[in-house]
């Protein structure tokens, strides 16, 4: 599959704090997920990839735009559609009104043209029958999709969404989802999220990140197969399980090294999560 | 744009105008410009008249387009009073969007400054020295311009910062529009101190000078920092100058002759500072995760 985005040892430091530390990757068409936990760098990685941030070190590419010159910089945001973690709307703007300002800042300065945009991508995320009404008086879950919907505007073929479904209600998310794999056909995006099931659901490639550097790249079920032969059910908590906790049915689910005689259980894309964050954990304290 | 024949029989029902066949060519050519596009958009959505007298005007393809193009502005909101004031004014509409989107040039702010400014003439008034005011005025345009761009109140900024506008010529049309309205409302506040006579005009170069400072260090030292800085470095020496005054110096050295000419020089060499570092502010400036 074609190579999209390629990065190559990516690093930015804050302040003593190593954000990015080598950080390289390829991403191809399709929705690729980015896990990792809270300060792990995922958002400073989705703004450099976004442009917004430059990196100390390395370089990357976006469909073959370098954004280390100031004319790179410029075709690799004509090509980028970004919905940071806390999209601001102006609370008393149009649903129209947000996405048309959004679509003048993407140059699209002829009126009708990006009326027309406007109008497609706001049908896209479903909002074409209240594009009218103030952001202000829509939910969350519709300001997320007034949000997504200007990310789309130009229809951009690398997309970066930074927790695009933190906050929303399961109705909400799967609506939600059903967006994101529809933007992912045909185009490049990078989610960062802290659910498992989005990436499970969504993702054909996935990202796990922790103290700024990339721990594992490869599809959903490598990440799944990782916990093979690792989880195992107990009637009680394991004391050498990695994680441990008691489910509906009454046993324990462990995570971790099994006993010999452990009765295995089907690993799932969170465990195979969690022990990649724990076995680097351990590399990190030995 | 309209002739004032009758209604025909065949459409255009309880028409009392029609579109002027000029202005119908320059219609379908894409040359007809805003008010009079709209209007021609509104109005033709609902006579069948000038419809029929469209279609004979142009090719089936064009005209197809202008159809796309009716149904897309009628589709579209009305924009607000201040949107509409700005295109009236002959800003282009996409410009009037983005000027829209400026936090400071809410009724709210621009009221606040207002009572700010009628206050301090009253206390001008009350005082018998306008130095309150000189001393203020400058200190308006450079927090207003400081708002005006940045994480802290623009909502936008991070969709904007990534965006292939460039940051300078965002942050530069956003500068010009408050710089008007505040050095306007400042100018209005100028007219309520005739007994002043020019010395009342004391702080347009100091508010110049503050404003391009705040800005150039901006890249630097951050949209917050850097405003705050500057207008306290002005502060500090408003207060040295009064010191020296009270110490039998005369009038206070900033609304001299010589301050002006410190203050234009400043305003100068910090409007080139901007210039070098314009690329900057297609940056991030924030924090970070």
């Amino acid at each position: 599959m074609t190579t999209t985005v390629t990065a190559s040892g990516l690093g930015l430091r804050y302040g003593g704090t190593r954000a990015l530390d080598d950080v390289s990757l390829r991403l191809t068409p399709g929705v690729t997920g980015l896990l990792g936990p809270n300060g792990a760098g995922k958002t400073t990685l989705l703004r450099v990839l976004a442009t917004a941030v430059p990196a100390d070190r390395g370089s990357f590419t976006v469909l073959g735009h370098d954004p280390g010159t100031s004319r790179g910089r410029h075709q690799v945001r004509r090509s980028l559609g970004y919905l940071p973690q806390t999209p601001g709307l102006h609370p008393d703007f149009s649903a129209f009104e947000f996405v048309d300002y959004v679509a003048i800042l993407k140059e699209l300065t002829d009126r009708t043209a990006r009326h027309r945009e406007v109008r497609r991508v706001l049908e896209e995320v479903d909002l074409g029958d209240v594009r009218g009404r103030r952001i202000k008086k829509l939910s969350g879950g519709m300001r997320q999709r007034v949000a997504l919907a200007a990310a789309l505007v130009g229809d951009p073929g690398f997309l970066v969404l930074d927790e695009p479904t933190v906050g929303l209600d399961p109705e909400q998310r799967m609506r939600f989802r059903e967006l994101i794999a529809g933007a992912g056909e045909g185009r490049t995006v990078l989610l960062s999220t802290h659910q498992t099931e989005d990436v499970a659901m969504l993702c054909h490639r996935v990202l796990v990140m922790a103290r700024g550097r990339i721990l594992f790249a490869g599809t959903p079920a490598e990440l799944t197969a990782r916990a093979a032969g690792r989880v195992w059910s107990s009637t009680e908590r394991a004391p050498g399980a990695k994680a441990g906790w008691r489910t509906g049915t009454g046993s324990f689910r462990n995570v971790g090294d099994p006993p010999a005689d452990a009765e295995l259980l089907e690993p799932t894309l969170e465990d195979g999560y969690l022990l990649t964050l724990d076995d680097v954990s351990a590399e990190a304290a030995a | 744009m309209s002739t004032s024949t009758p209604d025909s029989p065949q459409g255009g029902g309880g028409m009392t105008w029609h579109v002027a066949e000029d202005d119908l060519r320059a219609y379908v050519r894409g040359e007809l410009t805003a008010p009079l596009l709209w209007s021609a958009d509104t109005h033709l959505a609902a006579c069948a008249t000038c419809r029929a007298l469209l279609a004979g005007v142009t090719d089936p393809v064009a005209l197809d387009a202008g159809w796309e193009r009716l149904d897309a502005e009628l589709d579209a909101p009305r924009p607000g009073w201040f949107e509409s004031l700005l295109v009236r004014a002959g800003i282009a509409d996409h410009t009037a969007r983005l000027l829209t989107a400026t936090p400071v040039l809410r009724r709210s702010w621009l009221a606040a400054v207002v009572f700010l400014l009628l206050a301090t003439v009253g206390v001008v008034h009350t005082a018998g020295s306008p130095t309150l005011f000189l001393a203020l005025a400058p200190l308006l345009p450079l927090a207003g311009v400081a708002l005006s761009y940045g994480p802290a109140l623009d909502p936008t900024y991070e969709m904007a910062v990534v965006a292939p506008l460039h940051g300078f010529r965002l942050l530069m049309i956003r500068t010009l529009a408050v710089l008007a309205a505040g050095l306007g409302l400042n100018g209005l506040a100028t007219l309520a101190l005739p007994g002043y006579g020019l010395r009342a005009l004391a702080w347009l170069l100091p508010a110049l000078a503050l404003t391009a400072t705040g800005l150039a260090l901006t890249p630097r030292l951050g949209p917050v920092l850097a405003p705050s800085l500057v207008g306290g470095a002005w502060i500090a020496v408003l207060l040295a100058a009064q010191a020296a005054q009270e110490r039998g110096a005369g009038s206070l050295a900033p609304f001299t002759a010589a301050g002006q000419g410190v203050a234009a020089a400043v305003a100068a060499l910090a409007a080139g500072l901007l210039f070098v570092v314009r690329d900057r502010f297609d940056l991030f400036n924030g924090s970070a995760e």
